[in-house]
């Protein structure tokens, strides 16, 4: 009898002490978990700071008023004012 | 004597001890739930994460509006107090001005939150966070920018500080741009700093990005020329639409004034109004080709009827209606290419009492468009009062209604479509929508041929034509309404123009407000913007001409 209790104890206090330590392993994981996602959080912050920066130069070196002034001034471009037109 | 001393110690320790614990136990059985309460209310917080507002793009991709990441830099003031030097540094990092600083952090001591400066740049907080100063938060956030400015701030619109939806698509479309922010729960200490997330409720869903179906490079030179115009003809206003006759999408529309979304105005929201959309005008001779359509659909007239409009004036009721010049008998084509009121309304008078508003009705010129962008204008065409002879004189010359510029291009749109009715969208269209026929298709051809006499030479609108291509359009001058009646000084010029005419692609209106001088009519003032706009963007879409080259030129 009393050697069956002891086991019981003993048994109980190991899955005291086994849980103990999953919980310690499991916030010591949440704790790494959360310093990746806010890491990657401030790298998605960075990318889209950059993004959208590019996006805007592009946006700025492909605007019509851009593109017109490198042609006309770079290019020597001209609008064809008078049309010819060759008929086959 | 000594062992009663100390017994009295051990029992005042005891009873010490016995009532800590009995306060203990009352506190932790009774007062628990509020205690407990309290304590999170000072250490647990919920913190938003800002969701990533999706980017606007015209029709090729070119962005409208991008959203960067910023970080608003705030305080609590009531719990941190700065030093002198600390201020300094604060002001000269933030680029803030130490006094109006030190003044603020003054005023604001009892407050628990403060902001110390908004959207600052994401580097140049990265800085400030190298530095680390006690009591010193950054909250992430997101800043607009508009890389077209004040080219296409009228349809794009703009978010207010805390990036929401202020004007335009980025106020109509709101719901859709704007995502879902996230949250999550913070555990604080004292001092405001975050020890530990607690949880992670939800993740910030970025916005779903838009594809307008403006073309940038349209809007940007439309936008110039109507500037242009504005400033030679000293005008108070000027709107420009642009429709693709394929598939009734937006692909230019212009205001002028405008103003810049980038740097919002203070006090001055003059320029925000979306005129073309949101301001109705009386379209006065625009309407006429509607007219004529009436008569060809009433089967008693062709274009060569011939109307006398002798002596070039006439009455109606007590309303005289007048020629600048009596042009004799005319057809209904020189009714059209002269712009002739008597001519016009001459002919409404014979017409059913209802055709003329019926046609308009159907054109789409008092319908709403539905486009979605915000304060859209249902101007006012209504049929009350069609019994007398004077309002149906009037409708068939363009007064007694009014309609916005967006409005005035929906109705040309069904003539340019050859009588069928496109719904007008602003953003892009997969594949063309549905139309439904509205007019017979060759009585519409006939009318488009008629208008194109209006940009020959003989009539009233030669300076809107463009080298190349046959253009299909019709002047409109009309008075404003002032204090005491219609003004005589002050005028509407409007233009409103298919190209090219044989195989439509482009409906346009131009529409100038309060041209000042002695130049104001439909035919010198809008016209020769159609003109230039119009050119350039048969140029860029790459449309075939449809017109003969005056003469081979000999080498």
């Amino acid at each position: 009898m009393s050697v069956v209790r002891f086991a019981a104890w003993i048994l109980l206090l190991l899955l005291v002490v086994a849980s103990g330590l999953e919980v310690a392993y499991t916030s010591q994981e949440v704790r790494r978990l959360h310093m990746v996602r806010e890491e990657a959080q401030h790298r998605q912050d960075e990318h889209l700071a950059e993004y959208s920066r590019l996006l805007i130069e592009r946006g700025a070196l492909a605007a019509y008023q851009n593109v017109e002034r490198l042609a006309r001034d770079e290019l020597a471009m001209s609008f064809p004012e008078d049309v010819e037109r060759i008929e086959p | 004597m000594k062992l009663w001393r100390h017994y009295t110690v051990v029992g005042l320790f005891v009873f010490a001890c016995a009532g800590l614990v009995a306060r203990v136990v009352f506190l932790n059985v009774t007062q628990r739930e509020f205690l407990q309460s309290q304590g999170d209310a000072r250490s647990i917080r919920y913190e938003t994460l800002p969701a990533y507002r999706g980017v606007v793009y015209d029709r090729f991709g070119e962005p409208l509006a991008v959203s960067t990441p910023v970080v608003a830099v705030w305080t609590d003031p009531s719990l941190t107090e700065f030093d002198e030097a600390t201020i300094a540094k604060l002001a000269q990092l933030l680029g803030l001005d130490q006094q109006a600083l030190e003044h603020r952090l003054k005023t604001n001591a009892g407050r628990e939150f403060m902001y110390l400066k908004r959207r600052v740049a994401w580097e140049k907080a990265e800085q400030l966070r190298a530095v680390a100063i006690e009591g010193v938060f950054f909250q992430p956030e997101y800043r607009r920018y508009y890389p077209a400015s004040e080219t296409a701030a009228h349809v794009v619109g703009v978010t207010d500080v805390d990036d929401a939806g202020l004007e335009g698509i980025e106020l109509s479309f709101d719901d859709v741009l704007k995502g879902q922010h996230g949250r999550k729960l913070v555990l604080k200490d004292r001092r405001g700093n975050t020890v530990k997330d607690l949880e992670y409720l939800s993740a910030p869903q970025f916005g779903i990005d838009l594809t307008l179906s403006l073309d940038l490079r349209l809007q940007f030179f439309a936008y110039r020329e109507l500037k242009a115009a504005v400033a030679s003809h000293k005008a108070v206003s000027a709107s420009l639409v642009m429709l693709d006759v394929r598939t009734g999408e937006v692909l230019a529309l212009v205001n002028l004034p405008s103003y810049n979304p980038n740097k919002l105005p203070d006090n001055h929201y003059e320029g925000m109004r979306n005129r073309a959309v949101t301001d109705t005008y009386e379209p006065g001779s625009t309407v006429k080709p509607f007219t004529i359509l009436a008569a060809l659909e009433s089967g008693e007239y062709q274009r060569t009827t011939l109307i006398d409009t002798n002596p070039g004036y006439f009455r109606v009721g007590n309303k005289l209606i007048e020629d600048p010049i009596n042009l004799g008998v005319i057809s209904l084509n020189e009714v059209l290419r002269k712009s002739s009121q008597v001519g016009i309304a001459k002919l409404a008078l014979q017409l059913e009492k209802r055709a003329v508003y019926d046609v308009l009705n159907r054109a789409g010129a008092g319908a709403y468009v539905g486009t979605g962008l915000p304060g859209e204008s249902v101007g006012k065409l209504s049929d009350v009062g069609l019994e007398k002879p004077v309002v149906q004189a009037t409708l068939a010359y363009g007064y007694g209604l009014a309609v916005s510029p967006l409005q005035l291009a929906q109705a040309y749109l069904s003539l340019a479509t050859f009588g069928i009715r496109m719904p007008v969208s602003v953003l892009k269209q997969s594949a063309a929508p549905a139309g439904r026929r509205v007019f017979e298709a060759d009585l519409v051809s006939q009318i488009l041929n008629m208008m194109v006499g209006v940009t020959e030479d003989s009539g009233t609108a030669p300076k809107a034509r463009v080298t190349g291509y046959r253009v299909a359009g019709k002047t409109g001058t009309s008075r404003k309404v002032g204090p005491s009646g219609y003004d005589d000084r002050r005028h509407v010029a409007l233009f409103a123009g298919i190209i090219p005419a044989s195989d439509p692609r482009i409906v346009m209106v131009v529409v100038v407000n309060e041209p000042a001088g002695k130049i104001f009519s439909g035919g010198t003032v809008a016209a020769p913007i159609f003109s230039r706009v119009a050119a350039r963007t048969m140029r860029l879409l790459g449309v075939k001409p449809d017109a003969p080259v005056s003469l081979p030129r000999s080498v």
